[in-house]
């Protein structure tokens, strides 16, 4: 044999075990670091990615479609989100506005039934919120809803879609924009609006 | 000049040191309720408190009311001393704490003049059965955070909000609540620029009795008082 000369090394059992956790650890590795890269991208972007139904809104305790509700039957908006013309909240809407229709509305439906035992019991339905700006900060819906109405010379429902997207299309509701201060404060430069910490802060 | 900017002018001579202001104050803006011990450690919150002191010898005692709140100063000692802008003058003349943005470093509280910004020592708390009545116009201010009277901001907001739907809750209306909780209205709040105001027409009718609390300091307060009228007070001439 000639000095210098290449040699494969010696397969040894115990090389091979280091092999195998090596790799293990190396895909463990790299789920963790994709996990925490999909968290970094989502904050950057401010929503959840659209990958993997992360992007989906959450699971309400009755499964209430906007769809059939806005698309089918031609509901306006403001018909159940009653003081989003007038108030800084929208509001939901109270089991009792339901109970108008569904009291002969959707016999035998599984999540009709739901509703009318909660209105038996006279009690309320914990609807799981979708938006939500922090404590410190105050959002008012009057304010924007008449503005955009006033300046694109529209119905009030038809304004909703600036920030929160086409609800009438979604099963669930999801958040469809940002909503953080960057997004409020650059639509507010654009639209001539307030500026001052204290129009949100107090 | 800007058209807003609001004042508020207090007048000792009403003021019968009931505290019924610092109740509503309390209430209105979620302050913590106040214990012995809080108040024996000077940790006390009181967005407005009445100070009170005595003048004379028994039984020829006075009793004096002072009620002090932030003076919304134009020449404000604690906001230059901010280290990250937390709190400003606004558009409309207040003196604004922006929560959030405060660090906590209670520099402005050492600054001002007048004690009346506070800092939280504690992450606040309230007994359960208080609980459903915080105010949610009103953040809760958490541990580590400055905070003081701010003329009831969240009240303007929603004047000016009405007034735009021309549901024309009217600017002269508009109190806090201390004006709102005040029975003999020593306490009237206002734009000072506006001089059909209360507040305008109080402080020119009170003319002869104003001050300002250590005006020396060149403070520029926007909280004016007028002194009490008494007998050999010859400056006073209008009757009561
Ligand atoms: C029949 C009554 C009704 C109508 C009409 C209606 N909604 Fe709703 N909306 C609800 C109820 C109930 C909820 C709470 C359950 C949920 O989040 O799915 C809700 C929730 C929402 C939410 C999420 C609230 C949150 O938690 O952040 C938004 C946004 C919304 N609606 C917008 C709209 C818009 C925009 C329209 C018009 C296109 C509309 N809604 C029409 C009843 C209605
Ligand atoms: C204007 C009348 C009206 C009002 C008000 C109304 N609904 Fe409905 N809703 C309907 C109709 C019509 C349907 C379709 C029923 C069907 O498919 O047979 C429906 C369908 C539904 C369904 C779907 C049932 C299923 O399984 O397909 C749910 C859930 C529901 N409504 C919940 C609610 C809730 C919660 C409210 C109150 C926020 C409400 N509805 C208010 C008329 C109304
Ligand atoms: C300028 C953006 C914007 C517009 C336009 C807008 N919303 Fe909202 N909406 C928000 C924000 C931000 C929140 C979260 C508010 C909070 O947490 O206090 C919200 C919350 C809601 C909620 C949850 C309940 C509540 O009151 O907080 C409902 C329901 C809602 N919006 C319905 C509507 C409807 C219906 C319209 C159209 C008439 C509309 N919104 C127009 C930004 C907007
Ligand atoms: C799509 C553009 C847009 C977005 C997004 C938006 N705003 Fe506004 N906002 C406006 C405009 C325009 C005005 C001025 C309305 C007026 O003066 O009539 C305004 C006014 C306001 C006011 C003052 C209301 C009053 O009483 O005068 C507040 C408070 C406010 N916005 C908070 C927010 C917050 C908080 C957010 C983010 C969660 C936000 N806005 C997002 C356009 C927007
Ligand atoms: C148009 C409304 C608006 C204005 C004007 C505004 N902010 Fe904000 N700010 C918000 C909203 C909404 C949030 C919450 C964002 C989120 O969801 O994290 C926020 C968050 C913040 C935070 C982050 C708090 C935290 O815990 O992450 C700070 C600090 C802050 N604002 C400071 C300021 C200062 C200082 C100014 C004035 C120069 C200002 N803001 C003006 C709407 C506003």
């Amino acid at each position: 044999m000639i000095p210098g000369d290449f040699q494969l090394p010696k397969r040894n059992k115990k090389n091979l075990i280091y092999l195998v956790i090596l790799s293990i650890v190396g895909l463990i590795g790299a789920t963790v670091a994709i996990t925490l890269l999909s968290f970094v991208l989502s904050a950057w972007f401010g929503l959840p990615l659209d990958v993997f139904g992360l992007n989906e809104g959450p699971d309400q305790p009755i499964k209430f479609p906007h769809k059939t509700h806005v698309e089918e039957l031609g509901l306006d908006c403001t018909f159940c989100h009653r003081t989003v013309t007038s108030e800084a909240s929208a509001s939901v809407p109270s089991v009792t506005l339901c109970m108008t229709c569904h009291k002969s509305v959707g016999d035998d439906l599984e999540e009709i039934e739901k509703l009318r035992s909660i209105y038996a019991s006279k009690g309320t339905i914990d609807w799981i919120r979708v938006h939500r700006v922090p404590d410190h900060a105050h959002f008012i819906h009057e304010a924007h809803v008449k503005h955009f109405s006033e300046k694109n010379n529209v119905e009030p429902a038809q304004t909703c879609s600036i920030c929160h997207g086409n609800v009438a299309e979604m099963e669930k509701v999801r958040q469809a924009r940002e909503l953080k201060m960057g997004d409020c404060v650059d639509c507010h430069k654009k639209n001539d609006g307030p500026t001052d910490c204290t129009t949100c802060h107090y | 000049m800007a058209e807003t900017k609001w004042g508020m002018v207090v007048d000792l001579d009403k003021c019968t040191g009931c505290q019924s202001c610092v109740v509503a104050c309390q209430s209105e803006n979620n302050i913590p309720i106040n214990t012995e011990d809080i108040f024996n450690q000077r940790r006390a919150i009181e967005w407005i408190r009445i100070e009170r002191y005595w003048e004379g010898e028994f039984p020829n005692v006075k009793a004096r009311y002072v009620p002090v709140l932030c003076q919304h100063c134009d020449e404000a000692p604690c906001e230059p001393v901010c280290p990250v802008l937390a709190t400003y003058h606004n558009d409309q003349g207040l003196n604004v704490q922006v929560y959030n943005r405060c660090i906590g470093t209670r520099f402005c509280a050492n600054n001002c003049p007048y004690t009346v910004r506070f800092f939280n020592f504690w992450e606040p708390e309230w007994p359960d059965s208080l609980k459903n009545q915080l105010n949610p116009d009103v953040t809760v201010r958490s541990r580590g955070i400055m905070e003081k009277c701010t003329f009831c901001i969240q009240r303007i907001r929603r004047v000016s909000k009405n007034s735009k739907s021309g549901e024309k809750t009217n600017e002269r209306d508009l109190n806090p609540a201390c004006t709102n909780a005040c029975a003999t209205d020593a306490l009237v709040f206002g734009n000072l620029n506006d001089p059909e105001s209360k507040v305008s027409k109080a402080r020119s009718k009170g003319e002869k009795r104003s001050y300002k609390m250590l005006e020396e300091l060149g403070t520029e307060p926007n909280v004016i008082y007028l002194k009490k009228v008494e007998k050999g007070n010859k400056q006073e001439n209008h009757v009561h």
